[in-house]
């Protein structure tokens, strides 16, 4: 059959380097995607020295929201706005500082019992780890008590200029990825899928983990596509997803109590004069990482891939790469009537062409599910199955078709008026 | 941060692009009167997409330029007011109200083509010269090249043609070829889903080779009538197959 998906060709001066550097930023920070939005409960002050791993914020309705220090320092700074919500956070590094050490008895004696998993749900929650878990429909963090219908581990990226899990799934690791899957087991009630590459098999699973394997082409490695065919999540039957590398973070945690301190992440793009692959922390100063290498002239540095990044400062909480682009001069007014003939009032149509199919992964009613969400008609949607989707799994779509409005804000926005209406 | 190519008028200017070998065609074989129409309806037509521009805030399409062509190729025979009384008709009511190309079900050509025909019944129609035809090869292989046209239409249309042996140059007319690769496989009026697409092209086929054989009739009214009737039944279609789809969906998923 034919290969789904497209190739986004994005310039960078060599292709990623097959082992990475370990670089720990001097500053880092913490940058959420708005649906992880924190009503924050400060568990330090300005000035406190942190352990790598320690709990330092915490949510004020969901204790099963908390961020830990992305390595040992000092808070710089911290503010909260209105509502208690975050306005910054910045930790700076000092080198001897220690590792916050968490109690894993408990947990681990439930595993290896196989009774239950609240003790590994505590664990989870107290470590920060939990919110690594996204649930779909929505995209959020999973409420403590909850328990997924189907849970997808992705060790497949597709994006472009991705870094290829592969590269930190490989030795010691590979025992922290088995015993990860083992315990997530244990919350599950329902099917775990690993999700790899087509190449060898990236470790031997257990029987009640079904392993699928994915193309190479761009949108088949996001779980949103996965899910849509696989096990479609409902407004009834939550899908958890969760990436492999944050599956080796839980064994990390399971077998030695502390936090992994750094995560693979590649920084590539046009604006680059060399590309390069880094195991650095979670939020990491993305300035420090890529200025010693970047071209001359203005660039703009994207946390996450070309089609779904934002310029950010900081290491966004679920990416693991970072783009460095050209920055485009915006554009000198154009006459009123060249804007008239250009961007009308009415947005133009998406047309049903090859590009758009492929885009949409040949998901099958892709386009009828376009024509939903363009005219918000959630219900029809829904059943096209939006609800497995969240708005990165629209970015390649709108990267292709320039769509206006874009089709992850109608996508989001739908997803919100859903959410309030339950 | 990056925006692709593949909007609306990017595609429209690929259409535009591969009809220029039917244009040469048409018009070596049609002379200055052919030119003299297809003027006459590019500037009818671009007057209302300006208007409903002005008043509507509605973007104009370059696909203007296509069903401009198929209006002055495949009317019928009409005097210049009732011609222009169609055209203005079909690009009206066939598209421009419905928010314009990419928002309308039908392609403006048909309905244009199909009211003169309904209103002037004995009005003559024309015939299309065999180069024409073959000009829509290059038009078609262009199109499959940039996945413009959805190709299951026209492999759909193509087997049902051979199958019901009727596929002989003569019968598969030119008239037949045009319609088929520009007014049938038109990506925003045509059916949406992989299953309705095929159904989509079977049906036209079907409908040419039963009206080949049933009504007597010239080509290109058997070939625009053809596409009416299909471009009908397109919402149908897709209706029909997404209704399996989650059947099936359901069944597998519960």
């Amino acid at each position: 059959m034919f290969e789904h998906g497209l190739s986004v060709p994005v310039l960078t001066p060599q292709p990623l380097p097959k082992s990475p550097s370990t670089v720990i930023t001097a500053e880092a920070g913490l940058n959420l995607s708005p649906q992880m939005e924190l009503r924050v409960e400060p568990l330090v002050q300005p000035g406190d020295r942190v352990a790598q791993g320690a709990p330092i914020l915490k949510d004020r309705r969901r204790p099963e929201c908390v961020i830990t220090a992305p390595m040992s320092g000092h808070i710089a700074e911290l503010e909260l706005g209105p509502g208690r919500r975050l306005t910054s956070l910045i930790i700076y590094r000092e080198d001897n500082g220690d590792r916050h050490a968490y109690d894993i008895r408990a947990a681990n004696t439930e595993i290896s019992g196989a009774a239950g998993a609240s003790a590994l749900r505590t664990l989870l929650q107290v470590s920060g780890l939990w919110m690594r878990l996204r649930a779909r429909p929505f995209g959020t963090v999973p409420a403590p008590e909850a328990s997924p219908a189907a849970l997808f581990v992705m060790a497949v990226d597709t994006r472009p200029l991705a870094p290829d899990p592969r590269v930190t799934l490989g030795g010691e690791n590979e025992g922290w990825l088995a015993l990860g899957l083992n315990a997530l087991g244990q919350l599950c009630d329902g099917p775990v899928y690993f999700c790899q590459d087509r190449g060898p098999d990236i470790l031997p699973l257990e029987k009640q983990i079904r392993r699928l394997r994915v193309g190479p082409l761009h949108p088949t490695g996001l779980a949103g596509f996965q899910i849509h065919r696989h096990f479609p999540a409902r407004l009834d039957r939550s899908v958890w997803e969760i990436g492999a590398e944050d599956v080796v973070a839980i064994g990390h945690l399971l077998s030695t109590g502390h936090l992994p301190a750094t995560r693979l992440v590649g920084v590539a793009g046009p604006g680059l004069r060399e590309t390069l692959l880094v195991r650095c922390q979670p939020g990491a100063d993305l300035r420090e990482l890529c200025y010693a290498h970047m071209k001359p002239g203005q660039q703009a540095i994207l946390s996450g891939s070309v089609l779904e990044g934002s310029e950010s400062r900081w290491l966004g909480f679920h990416d693991r790469q970072v783009t460095v682009i050209e920055r485009r001069q915006p554009k000198s007014r154009n006459h009123w009537l060249e804007t008239a003939l250009r961007r009308a009032a009415r947005a133009e149509p998406i047309i049903a062409t090859a590009a758009v199919e492929q885009a949409l992964g040949g998901a099958f009613a892709g386009m009828a599910l376009l024509r939903a969400l363009s005219v918000g008609d959630d219900e029809m949607a829904s059943d096209l199955g939006m609800l497995s989707l969240l708005e990165e799994d629209m970015a390649l779509l709108d990267y292709v078709t320039a769509a206006s409005p874009r089709f992850s804000d109608l996508l989001r926005a739908a997803l919100n008026r859903i959410e309030a209406n339950i | 941060m990056i925006r692709g190519i593949w909007n609306r008028e990017t595609v429209a200017l690929i259409l535009v692009a591969s009809a220029l070998p039917v244009v040469a065609a048409w018009l070596w074989d049609e002379g200055v009167p052919g030119a003299g129409r297809l003027v006459f309806v590019v500037v009818l037509g671009g007057f209302w997409q300006a208007l409903f521009t002005i008043i509507r805030a509605q973007p104009p399409s370059a696909m203007g330029a296509i069903s401009a062509l198929a209006m002055a190729m495949l009317a019928p025979d009409v005097g210049p007011l009732q011609f222009a009384l169609g055209i203005s008709f079909g690009f009206v009511f066939g598209e421009l109200v419905f928010g314009g190309w990419g928002r309308s079900v039908l392609n403006p050509a048909v309905v244009a083509v199909m009211f003169l025909g309904f209103s002037f019944p004995a009005a003559a129609w024309p015939s299309l010269a065999i180069q024409v035809g073959w000009a829509t090869i290059p038009a078609a292989v262009l199109l499959l090249i940039f996945g413009v046209m959805p190709w299951r239409v026209l492999a759909g249309a193509l087997i049902v043609l051979i199958a019901g042996g009727g596929f002989s140059l003569d019968l598969v007319t030119s008239a037949a070829a045009f319609a088929l690769v520009f007014l049938v496989c038109d990506p925003a009026t045509s059916a949406s889903t992989p299953a309705g697409r095929w159904l989509y092209g079977a049906v036209f086929g079907a409908l040419i080779a039963l009206f080949t054989v049933a009504w007597d009739a010239a080509p290109v009214q058997i070939a625009v009538a053809a596409a009416l009737l299909t471009s009908l039944v397109g919402p149908l279609l897709d209706e029909m197959s997404i209704a399996v789809w989650r059947a099936a969906r359901r069944y597998r998923h519960g």
